[in-house]
């Protein structure tokens, strides 16, 4: 869902996501349609709000990037204090996500076949295919040679056969 | 601009979220962090985040925690401007119950604006 005018402020948390929420929050409750539409734009307009202020914060820290505790910081600062709590074990989340993450690839390459060892079996395997093309392409060379060699027996004794039968037709061995 | 923030080490996390808005990602799929994460497409997320002219970076993990706010603003909001509908005797939910959410709770003073066209 691109931007269509390609203006970044028309974007907003797609609808589908609010109605979602909102059905999860208020299971059973009918909300007019113009009613949920406000709720998309408030939804914008928080997170506008909290990423302004999270950005000056960061500002004032030596930071350059916005951190998930200027993120705290600001949703205090403002008013949303309450949500910190929960907002928190999503931190906490990532962070045990990004460990699991990263002891599997430790894991991976220490169980796996070490890099140099999968490169020599790489050179290995190119040598071998190397070798069997070469002897494929002797054989078929041999093949040619032997088929060429019959021709010409074939094509001499045709000839040493005729020119015993006749000797009027010696020309005719001009044109073989 | 967004950087992957130092030692979450994910291009591919990057790339899910960064997916520049042209599909608004599906709700965190079982081999992702939880479904809890958060129920808001990431990737617009961090466009909005982006869309600040001020803002140079964010780090992934603060995206994370920025959308899952947005996720409790927005059931905060709707149960408020639900008890706004029970009190009018109502089942359905109504806009200008959204708008006496706005004008009662303080912190959603920020939200006046969009309630003015009404």
């Amino acid at each position: 869902m691109a931007s269509s005018s390609g203006n970044d402020d028309d974007l907003t948390i797609p609808r589908a996501a609010i109605n979602k929420m909102i059905k999860e929050t208020l299971p059973n409750v009918r909300v007019a349609n113009d009613a949920r539409e406000l709720v998309v734009n408030c939804c914008t307009e928080f997170i506008h709000l909290i990423s302004s202020e999270a950005n000056e914060i960061c500002n004032k820290s030596e930071k350059k990037t916005i951190s998930p505790e200027h993120v705290i910081q600001a949703l205090e600062s403002l008013g949303f204090g309450s949500y910190i709590s929960e907002v928190k074990e999503v931190l906490q989340e990532c962070k045990t996500v990004a460990l699991k993450r990263r002891k599997a690839s430790s894991r991976l390459e220490n169980l796996g076949i070490p890099e140099e060892e999968l490169l020599r079996q790489q050179q290995e395997l190119f040598a071998k295919a190397r070798q069997q093309q070469a002897e494929l392409a002797q054989q078929e060379w041999l093949q040619m040679q032997q088929a060429a060699q019959q021709a010409q027996l074939a094509a001499a004794s045709a000839s040493a056969s005729t020119q015993a039968g006749s000797s009027q037709d010696e020309d005719d061995d001009d044109d073989i | 601009m967004a950087a992957v923030a130092p030692g979450s080490g994910a291009s591919r996390e990057e790339e899910g979220t960064g997916g520049d808005a042209a599909t608004p990602q599906p709700p965190a799929p079982t081999s992702a962090p939880g479904a809890r994460l958060s129920r808001l497409p990431l990737a617009r997320v961090k466009a909005l985040v982006k869309a600040d002219p001020d803002v140079t970076l964010a780090g992934q993990e603060a995206i994370f925690i920025l959308a899952r706010a947005a996720e409790l603003f927005v059931e905060t909001i709707a149960k408020d401007a639900y008890c706004c509908a029970q009190q009018g005797k109502r089942k359905t939910l109504q806009r200008r119950d959204l708008d006496n959410a706005i004008e009662a709770v303080d912190e959603f003073a920020f939200l006046e604006a969009l309630s003015l066209d009404y």
